[in-house]
């Protein structure tokens, strides 16, 4: 059986041990649980280890650790899990070292609730922990796309010796759908050995030393430049995006990431029978943020719509990608509460009413 | 000669007063509960689903509340914000429901052994012989993907639920992706977990698309044909689309 059905969490599980994970440190936390459990039973069949930590912090200092050897490494939680994380991830941003970290994201602030989320778009794309760093982050809309992009993941992580956070909400890490893994994969990235690795010389060549501590201010100095310059690089090499429905005339086009995406596509399909004209484009990457991308494709909109499981996070990067240049809605449930379709083109077609009323009215 | 076996025998085959319904998360097994209760209902029964899944957060019985009040079905599941907890709760009135009966009980317990200790707290209470304690297995799932991994969770979920199974389910589908084939080589794969077993294969269950593609007397066992209920919110089609705090309840 080629193919099989799976939760977003096993996927995501799968995905690790296919990318060749043998190392998994973390703390249980609804509803991701599914993702350690999945690592407890595969590890050990591939020569791997599991350990469950005392808590997020100290899972956080296990990749860390871990990350130093070499060997590629993973941690899974869910939001409030990811901000006991922070100071471990950024130690390893600042230390150059590549881990995988997956965020199921429940709804917050604080404790919130165990459904789906996403609210920590800020947390992740714009720090989270404290210094100058930036993590490369990926939003999956489907099971499928969560074990692919799990695996890019690790490349990227390999590629830029940086940590990499696989995005997704409390429906991805839930949902079953059919998942296929190809037996060769192909790295998405050339990847070469990692002479830096901490894994023992013997006297053989330089000691090879992994820290984030630089007490000279003018190495310190260099150090965050060297890092920005990897960032630049990931923004001018990394960025992903789709575009649905830009092939014909539209209106309004509705910027959305993951499952809320997948809402708004649905959305789409109805809008499309009812012969309003609106497109759906769709981060992938979130860091880096698909900013020309975006750009063009409202180029021939009259509005944006932006949908979120949220306040309102990633708008801001909407409204930095557009400039003013279009008028931007605003469409967000939070507490785990769900978009219908219905919802999304109720408000594509309130947005179009108000744009002929502005050329009546002009 | 052996007698064609009709898709309606489903529910004669299920007839026990009490239908406790087992196995891996993920294999269907509220889908499964929420199907037979309205089929049950349908054939004018009266019928309780008890909502025992203290392990999964998202997907349960609980989310289909307000269609199985539409329907007249007794649901049996925290209230109030706690039915949204991922909390270790047995309602008192599980173990009344499994003692005084009532109609007609379906239990839909949480996935893997780990589902089936919340089973196990009140095993005391269920009567063996007017009950049905059944395994559902797909064999597209992670953990049940063989013979050998099916047989495994079956002991497992009896250890753990402190009650023998009485049969098996055969549940072996890919979501929209499902073919008759895919519902004949998973129902091989139970029979040969249910001959390793000595337990019967009670039914196999096919969504209504897969069904219209099995002959009427292509298995040995009787049907459930399938409506799938709970779905994610961008799924099912405009006119039945209807979202709850949660999911799409078709």
């Amino acid at each position: 059986m080629a193919k099989k059905l799976m939760k977003g969490c096993e996927a995501i599980g799968e995905a690790a041990i296919k990318a060749g994970c043998k190392l998994f440190f973390g703390y249980p936390i609804t509803p991701q649980n599914e993702i350690p459990e999945y690592m407890a039973h595969r590890l050990p069949q591939v020569g791997g280890t599991f350990v469950q930590a005392e808590s997020e912090v100290a899972a956080s200092n296990m990749i860390y650790g871990a990350a130093g050897s070499g060997e590629r490494v993973f941690t899974s939680s869910s939001s409030p899990g990811i901000s006991l994380m922070q100071e471990g991830i950024s130690y390893i941003a600042g230390s150059e070292l590549p881990v995988v970290i997956v965020n199921i994201m429940r709804a917050g602030p604080g404790l919130g609730g165990i459904l789906p989320s996403q609210s920590d778009y800020f947390q992740a794309t714009k720090g989270g922990g404290h210094g100058d760093y930036r993590l490369l982050v990926l939003a999956p809309w489907s099971v499928q796309e969560a074990a692919d992009l799990v695996q890019d993941a690790f490349d990227l992580a390999d590629y830029y010796r940086n940590p990499v956070m696989v995005l997704g909400d409390g429906l991805i890490g839930q949902m079953m759908e059919p998942v296929e893994f190809r037996a060769e994969r192909t790295p998405c990235k050339p990847l070469s050995p990692k002479a830096w690795a901490a894994t023992g010389c013997n006297g053989d060549r330089p000691t090879n030393i992994i820290n984030s501590l630089f007490l000279d201010p003018e190495v310190l100095e260099r150090h965050n430049q060297k890092l920005k310059a990897k960032y630049d690089l990931m923004v001018r090499d990394e960025v992903r995006c789709a575009a649905y429905g830009t092939d014909r005339p539209y209106e309004v086009l509705i910027v959305a990431y993951g499952t809320v995406a997948r809402v708004c596509s649905t959305a789409l399909d109805d809008l499309r029978e009812d012969g309003v004209g609106a497109a759906l484009f769709r981060p992938i990457t979130l860091f880096p943020f698909p900013y020309a991308e975006l750009r063009a494709a409202a180029e021939t909109a009259r509005a944006v719509l932006v949908v979120e499981l949220s306040t309102g996070q990633m708008i801001e990067d909407v409204r930095l990608a557009l400039e003013g240049s279009r008028p931007i809605h605003f469409l967000g449930r939070q507490g785990g509460m769900l978009i219908s379709p219905e919802a999304v083109a109720e408000r594509v077609n309130a947005i179009c009413a108000g744009l002929r009323a502005e050329v009546r009215h002009g | 000669m052996t007698t064609p076996v009709r898709r309606s025998d489903v529910y004669d085959a299920l007839a026990a007063p009490v239908v406790i319904l087992v196995g891996h998360f993920g294999s269907g097994k509220s889908e499964i509960a929420l199907n037979l209760g309205l089929g049950f209902r349908a054939r004018g029964e009266k019928v309780s689903i008890v909502d025992l899944d203290v392990v999964k957060p998202y997907f349960r019985c609980r989310q289909a509340r307000e269609e199985l009040q539409a329907n007249g079905i007794r649901l049996v599941a925290p209230e109030g914000e706690n039915a949204h907890a991922d909390l270790p709760i047995v309602l008192p009135a599980v173990r009344h429901l499994l003692q005084h009966g009532g109609g007609k009980v379906l239990m839909d317990v949480g996935g893997d052994p780990v589902g089936a200790r919340a089973l196990g707290s009140v095993s005391d209470a269920v009567v063996m012989d007017r009950t049905e304690h059944l395994v559902v297995l797909n064999f597209f799932r992670p953990y049940t993907e063989t013979v050998g991994e099916a047989v495994e969770m079956v002991r497992a979920i009896e250890a753990a639920a402190r009650l023998p199974v009485t049969g098996l389910l055969s549940n072996t589908h890919l979501m929209s992706e499902t073919t008759p084939e895919i519902v004949l080589d998973g129902l091989t794969m139970a029979e040969e977990t249910a001959g390793r077993l000595r337990l019967p294969v009670l039914a196999a269950v096919a969504d209504e698309t897969t069904a219209r593609g099995l002959a009427e007397d292509a298995l040995p066992c009787p049907l459930l044909v399938l409506k799938r209920i709970i779905r994610p919110p961008f799924e099912g089609s405009r006119q039945q689309r209807k979202v709850g705090p949660l999911f799409v309840l078709n």
